[in-house]
């Protein structure tokens, strides 16, 4: 462990937990917009938040401590996830605590004690949004993978620190198939956060929702502790695409001045990328459940693509 | 030094099949089981030695038949895995204490004592054959304790059924070992296991039977249909043994021929890759249909098993092409995964046991509520099935992981086809992993979560405490073996850049006390307890539920192709031209591919064959004696005249 790494520790965590429910909001704004409304604040989900912060938590006298447990590990895990993506800047190399394939798993255990959570109070509800998301996580997987698979291998490593210092300093994207592994990975950032056309965030109806179904149950601190992994995860996933294809301003060295400029832009990429997901979430509607297998498919298709445009040229 | 360590691990073993057998008495049943405990310590200190060192002790050869030694052997590759018998060994042997008494006579309670150390025992004897005469010998004796522990239960029908099917295809299997053994000492004359230097085509008859051969004991699809049949019929101590342990004594097998034995070619490795990778998909899937807990957990050992060939399949590949760090990996892998799935797996079918114990029922629909009225088993339960979905930082994951390195560095091969055919694979793989995600969430939520969904599931009480030990001991190895997996991989030898999930696990872990102390310190108005939101119906009763079935629909829907039903008539009539309708009925079922297609149709061939032998056996001496004749003569025109 060096310096660098370990303010990095700190400030990359830090950073995504502050600047993450502002994309939340951001995007419920562009689609507010899209349908003619004026749309929350861009602070509303900190509101909510810290309302929901101040709240008791009501528990099912069916639940068990599994649905105590879950709000908890996920942010936690989430927390460590941010430490495997650079944001607005890669430190000095520190090996050891993981690469991507243990931050797709950090995701999957994160998936996996929702889901059960969502089983533990014994509502049809909680029950059929488990089900659909491990359904659909499954059947995502094997795109997820190879998608992270092409990005190891256009990048030559399995560690987003090492990716992201090669791509670091550049305005285009090193390699043109980076773009077609972009395609993939904006796929892949719709499905994991939960929006349309996979699922609606914005639905109670039984017959629509997956994510929400599955924290139905949950109240007051536990639903903010949800609320703040799931704005985390998205705010993850959008990290790595946009190093990944405009890592313009990534600073790579420990300089005040370099990483405000480089975190200031950041937040502008990420709201460029914001508005990019409500325009497409409000251009699109929620597909059939068995359809999605075949969007997937298509994320599928550019991520193996990127492997075999890499190896034959 | 190291050798008085197998010999004493071998006589507690023996004594502890014969001592039951000759005194029937509890304190005899603890005695012996006891026994199989201090084995495994001995074992333990034995394996850990080897893989520490790297220095291999020496056995003397006694010779017993002319030509014929009876020798040992121990390597780094068998002390591997008779350390995974170590370690999965002492929950079983505690856990067995109690879950024997459950047995319904007394001379059964010692028979299953008796014949689960001859089982033991005869696992541990394959694993340090010397040559391959002494390995089938053991390898028999392995697979006919097995099978009686599977009959231990023989009045039911269905058990009868069970035990019939697991021993043919274990016959079976040593039919095919049997052809790989004789075409290999047809070559060099010599039954022990060394380097060969053959061409390729003549390797090809020894490699595919035995590759068969161990295929049919690990339970690779196609031949793995034994496996959902046996495991139900067997008691679940037993059942722990069979999955954790069994199917790696034939993966050992297969690894020991691989390595000491054979020059892989490249379409081994596709052959070796492809069978894996289906086995673990078709497991898997087959698995989120089940709702017999059991019979679900012998499909998801298929599905690991399929993942431990996976990895041996990478290896031959990387192997072949050069790519000796990548092979290393792979094989890292392999065999680590074995050990892992012999933890988790054991744990499983023992939490599995107190559980069908407890409810008198495998159901998973009739399960529910567990957490509440099994509390311990329930939390062995769920680390079981977080290390079986392989989610950090557990041991499953640790495996799962130094495969997904070697395949996600697997693009430095150069051939594109070979490319093509790694990303299926390893889209094959995640897909897997992921489906077993799913399969886990299903099984630990239905179970132990929500509303009881049968009043045998309300009345349900925890189990004794040797049970609970006896499950903890696996769990426990589960959790440690994750949180010290670099650690444990670089002390057996194998320098392997890998994240360290000790590391990983105490940041997961002092995170979330942070976060629970900060959110607990700040805490003003306590929990409240409100029933679940019905809808407005006055009450949730269980019926109202996901059920296993609801569950896994959208899955099965998905894989639709895969569970292809069939529509079968039944009908009586009451005339011979079938114009008057008696009774009947119709249903509709999942097609059993593999039995329908690929079992019954040789089985039917063979049994008309046999009616047709029959016939010649009429019971006159005379023409026994002519059949005699005919033989001698058939055989010396066979054999070109009396030479």
């Amino acid at each position: 462990m060096n310096t660098s790494f370990l303010l990095f520790a700190l400030l990359n965590p830090l950073f995504a937990l502050l600047a993450a429910p502002l994309y939340m909001a951001l995007i419920r704004k562009v689609k507010a917009y899209a349908q003619g409304r004026k749309g929350p604040r861009l602070f509303q989900v900190y509101y909510d938040l810290r309302k929901l912060m101040k709240k008791e938590a009501v528990y099912s006298p069916t639940s068990s401590w599994v649905m105590r447990f879950t709000p908890y590990l996920n942010l936690s895990t989430l927390l460590v996830c941010s430490l495997f993506v650079p944001l607005v800047f890669v430190p000095e190399p520190a090996g050891g605590l993981g690469n991507i394939i243990v931050f797709l798993y950090l995701l999957a255990l994160e998936r996996f004690f929702t889901a059960l959570g969502g089983l533990d109070a014994g509502s049809a509800f909680g029950g059929m949004g488990s089900s659909r998301s491990m359904s659909l996580a499954a059947v995502i997987e094997p795109t997820m993978v190879v998608a992270f698979a092409a990005l190891a291998f256009v990048l030559k490593s399995l560690n987003l620190h090492h990716m992201f210092a090669l791509t670091a300093g550049t305005v285009l994207p090193i390699s043109p198939t980076l773009v077609l592994v972009s395609i993939s990975l904006f796929i892949i950032l719709i499905v994991e956060t939960g929006r349309l056309p996979v699922d609606n965030p914005a639905t109670h109806l039984e017959l629509t929702m997956i994510n929400e179904a599955m924290i139905l149950e949950q109240t007051g601190k536990n639903l903010a502790l949800l609320e703040l992994a799931h704005a985390l995860k998205q705010f993850l996933l959008m990290g790595i695409l946009i190093n990944t294809i405009l890592p313009v301003g990534l600073s790579t060295e420990i300089d005040a001045g370099k990483i405000a400029v480089s975190a200031i832009l950041f937040l502008l990429k990420a709201g460029l990328l914001a508005i990019i997901i409500g325009l497409f979430e409000s251009a699109l509607a929620k597909m059939r459940l068995f359809r999605l297998p075949a969007f997937y498919v298509m994320a599928f298709f550019f991520s193996a693509l990127t492997i075999l445009i890499e190896v034959f040229a | 030094m190291l050798e008085a360590l197998v010999y004493g691990a071998i006589a507690a073993l023996i004594s502890g099949t014969v001592l039951p057998l000759l005194y029937r008495s509890k304190n005899t049943r603890k005695t012996s089981f006891g026994l199989s405990l201090i084995s495994s310590i001995l074992l333990l200190g034995f394996a850990g030695a080897i893989l520490y060192t790297g220095k291999e002790p020496v056995f003397p050869a006694i010779r017993y038949l002319p030509g014929l030694d009876f020798t040992l052997a121990a390597d780094r590759l068998s002390a591997g895995f008779i350390l995974l018998i170590a370690a999965v060994v002492p929950g079983v042997s505690i856990y067995s204490v109690e879950y024997v008494e459950h047995a319904k006579s007394e001379s059964r309670k010692n028979l299953q004592t008796a014949l689960t150390n001859l089982f033991i025992l005869a696992m541990l004897m394959v694993v340090l054959a010397g040559n391959m005469v002494i390995f089938l010998i053991f390898w028999e004796i392995m697979s006919l304790s097995s099978l009686l522990l599977v009959l231990h239960d023989y009045s039911s029908e269905e058990n009868k059924k069970a035990g019939f099917f697991y021993f043919v295809m274990t016959n079976i299997s040593t039919a095919f070992l049997f052809v790989g053994f004789i075409s290999l000492f047809k070559l060099t004359g010599s039954a022990e296991f060394g380097p060969l230097e053959y061409s390729a085509s003549e390797l090809a008859l020894p490699f595919l039977s035995l590759f068969i051969g161990f295929g049919v004991k690990a339970g690779l699809v196609p031949f793995h249909k034994w496996l959902p049949y046996a495991h139900p019929a067997a008691p679940s101590s037993v059942s722990a043994l069979m999955s954790g342990v069994m199917l790696k004594v034939a993966v050992y097998g297969f690894l020991r021929f691989l390595l000491s034995v054979f020059t892989p070619e490249l379409w081994w490795g596709v052959l070796i890759l492809t069978v894996g990778s289906l086995s673990a998909l078709f497991g898997v899937i087959y698995a989120l249909k089940e709702n017999d807990i059991k019979r679900l957990l012998a499909y998801s050992s298929i599905e690991n098993i399929g993942i431990i060939f996976t990895g041996i399949g990478l290896y031959v590949i990387f192997k072949v092409e050069g790519l000796e760090s990548l092979a290393l990996l792979s094989l890292a892998g392999a065999c680590f995964h074995a050990f892992n799935h012999a933890l988790f797996k054991s744990l499983l079918f023992l939490c599995a046991g107190s559980i069908v114990h407890a409810t008198g029922t495998r159901n998973i629909e009739a399960f529910g509520g567990l957490v509440k009225t099994m509390p311990v088993t329930s939390a062995l339960f769920m680390i079981g099935s977080v290390s079986i979905a392989a989610l950090p930082p557990t041991n499953g994951f640790a495996g799962e992981l130094l495969l997904y390195q070697a395949f996600f560095q697997s693009f430095a091969v150069t051939d594109p086809l070979l490319t093509v055919f790694l990303i299926t694979a390893l889209s094959s793989f995640a897909l897997t992993g992921a489906l077993a995600a799913a399969l886990f969430v299903k099984l630990f939520g239905i179970t132990c979560l929500a509303m009881p969904r049968s009043e045998k599931s309300r009345l349900a009480v925890e189990v004794q405490k040797p049970m609970l030990i006896g499950s903890a001991v696996p769990a426990a190895l589960c959790i440690l073996a994750g949180l010290f997996s670099k650690q444990l991989l670089s002390l057996a030898g194998w320098e392997i850049e890998f994240p360290d999930l000790l590391l990983l696990g105490l940041l997961l872990g002092l995170i979330y006390a942070a976060l629970f102390l900060i959110i607990r310190s700040k805490e003003t108005s306590p929990a409240r307890i409100s029933e679940t939101w019905g809808c407005g119906s006055p009450t949730l009763a269980p019926y109202m539920e996901y059920s296993s079935a609801g569950f896994s629909e959208p899955l099965v829907m998905i894989f639709k192709n895969i569970y292809r039903t069939k529509i079968v008539h039944k009908a009586e009539y009451l005339d011979k031209q079938e114009s008057l309708f008696k009774n009947g009925n119709v249903e509709i079922r999942l097609l059993r591919f593999f039995e329908e297609y690929l079992y019954i149709p040789p089985a039917q061939a063979i049994e008309s064959f046999s009616k047709y032998v029959s016939s010649l056996q009429n019971g006159k001496l005379d023409s026994y004696v002519l059949y005699a004749f005919l033989a001698v003569i058939a055989l010396i025109i066979a054999t070109g005249g009396l030479v």
